[in-house]
């Protein structure tokens, strides 16, 4: 058994867009937002939505590097999780392109579209959104 | 109202049972449960269990299993509703003595997690969130909690230390538990210096991956049962939002809060058995249920304020998931065995005495649901 979703393609198929392009759902009676889409919003139960896309900046709120890693592969080991503040909505995913010394200073991180599942009793490669450190420093800013 | 009385407990000891099957440890328990109560038969058996479904593998568990029991006479139904399954399964018990559609039900618990090697384990237990969001990710079974962790020690300014009373405290506790996993005591320092699960959470920080099987017998107050041992007093749940980070506050146990209100609150409680998979969760729970401030909960533990001489509600006097064990579906049955024989006065492990009103409460994941039971003594 390896990790969670692998071997499914229907499942990879049907939430490829909001996988792969960062979209979220509006409800369109309380105005809130929520990430990944869901059948009713979970703040007021309407079923009245609309697919929004969502900033692809955002705040790295808390992080950790997950050594108790599901699956047969411990070659990914550690997989670094972050909890990021994108302002509408907040997101657990991964984080990438950063290195364990540097994460206690990351403020600012990125989506970009990477692969999460190279296994699978299909061939399935799947793929999702991670966030990366924000890389060029603002100026005048604190980096 | 009609009562419901606990009269018959069983538990078989956490830990790794190769030799034995789901059935077989499931059978222990709850013969044990039945002599105790002194009677051979029931209406009803309720089987929680959570990753049978994944582990054993086996589907329409809670019928192969009251057939293995010897109890083809009765009907059977199966819980799975996660980490909370044990409570889930007990509610169903309360709410068939109370429509009087039962007389007599046995509840039983079980799950293995060892099965497997530990890296396919982790891939089951990650199922514990939400698959369609954050478990869409190699979260694990700890990705989450940390998270929580380091924003609650970031936020509150809390030092790392002083949680790690926490997880020494559940051990001094297990010692004295025979049913408990890991029966050794441990130093706060050892916690902060172990292996790293998902920094800042430890190995220490974390419930051992265990096998075990819980049971009790439940009957109607009315029918003058043989081996009154505890009154089931109410049994609640809530649902909350599917994961922290649809929360405004991640570190707001929403749906603890409201379980806790729709039990009636916890004056009055003596003894209580609270969810601690992770540490950060026994803290972020007694602040949700009211009895320590905002970041400060791990000070009060600290202090002493939860054990046995302190002056707040004992904490897990069974060692809690971190030290009693926590085999997933099986666990909030355990928690039922351990309250209703520290009410009746049958507890060899760590007590005050006297106490007349115990809660236990669970969680599945971050808080996706909550669930409480109040017991009374007799
Ligand atoms: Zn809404």
């Amino acid at each position: 058994m390896n990790g969670v979703g692998a071997g499914s393609l229907p499942r990879w198929w049907r939430n490829r867009i909001p996988r792969y392009r960062l979209v979220g759902a509006k409800c369109k009676v309380c105005g809130r937002i929520h990430y990944p889409p869901r059948e009713a919003c979970p703040y007021c139960g309407s079923r009245d939505l609309e697919i929004v896309p969502l900033p692809r900046r955002g705040k790295l709120l808390s992080y950790t590097h997950v050594f108790s890693v599901p699956g047969d592969n411990r070659l990914s080991t550690p997989i670094i999780l972050g909890l990021v503040d994108l302002g509408s909505a907040k997101v657990i995913a991964e984080l990438t392109d950063v290195l364990p010394e540097e994460l206690p200073n990351v403020k600012e991180v990125e989506a970009v579209v990477r692969k999460v599942e190279e296994q699978g009793g299909n061939g399935v490669i799947g793929y999702a959104i991670k966030f990366r450190p924000v890389l060029q420093a603002t100026p005048g800013g604190q980096g | 109202m009609k009562g419901v009385i606990v009269t018959g407990t069983g538990a078989v000891r956490i830990g790794r049972h190769y030799e034995k099957s789901v059935r077989a440890l499931a059978a222990e328990a709850a013969w044990k449960a039945l002599d105790e109560a002194g009677v051979d038969g029931v209406d009803f058996v309720v089987v929680a269990s959570s990753l049978s479904y994944l582990q054993e593998p086996q589907l329409s568990l809670a019928s192969y299993i009251t057939s293995s029991l010897g109890l083809g006479g009765a009907r059977a139904i199966g819980v799975e509703s996660g980490e909370t399954s044990g409570l889930a399964a007990l509610d169903v018990a309360y709410s068939l003595l109370q429509s009087e559609k039962a007389s007599r039900v046995l509840v039983v618990g079980v799950d293995k997690l060892t099965n497997h090697p530990s890296g396919p384990t982790y891939s089951m237990l990650q199922l514990l969130h939400d698959a369609e969001a954050e478990a869409y990710y190699k979260i694990g079974h700890a990705g989450v909690a940390a998270l929580l962790f380091r924003l609650y020690l970031d936020r509150y300014n809390v030092e790392r230390a002083t949680t790690a009373y926490w997880p020494a405290l559940m051990h001094a506790h297990a010692k004295e538990n025979p049913h408990a996993m890991l029966r050794f005591a441990i130093t706060p320092e050892k916690v902060v210096s172990g292996m790293p699960l998902a920094d800042p959470i430890t190995l220490l920080d974390a419930y051992p991956l265990g096998d075990g099987a819980a049971a009790v017998v439940l009957e109607r107050e009315d029918e003058h049962p043989k081996n009154p041992l505890a009154r089931v007093v109410a049994v609640e749940s809530a649902i909350g939002m599917p994961g922290p980070q649809l929360r405004d506050d991640p570190l707001d146990l929403e749906s603890v809060r409201t379980v806790i209100q729709r039990i009636g609150g916890t004056d009055g409680v003596d003894v209580m058995e609270i969810h601690d998979s992770f540490t950060i969760y026994a803290l972020l729970e007694l602040e949700a249920m009211g009895l320590a401030e905002k970041g400060k909960s791990a000070e009060l533990v600290a202090e002493g304020y939860f054990s046995k001489d302190g002056e707040g509600p004992l904490a897990n006097p069974s060692g809690g998931l971190k030290a009693r064990g926590h085999p997933i579906g099986a666990t909030d049955v355990y928690k039922i065995v351990e309250l209703a024989n520290i009410l009746a006065g049958t507890w060899s492990g760590v007590r005050r005495g006297g106490e007349k009103r115990a809660l236990a409460l669970s969680i599945n994941a971050a808080g996706s649901e909550a669930r409480a039971a109040l017991l009374e003594a007799l």
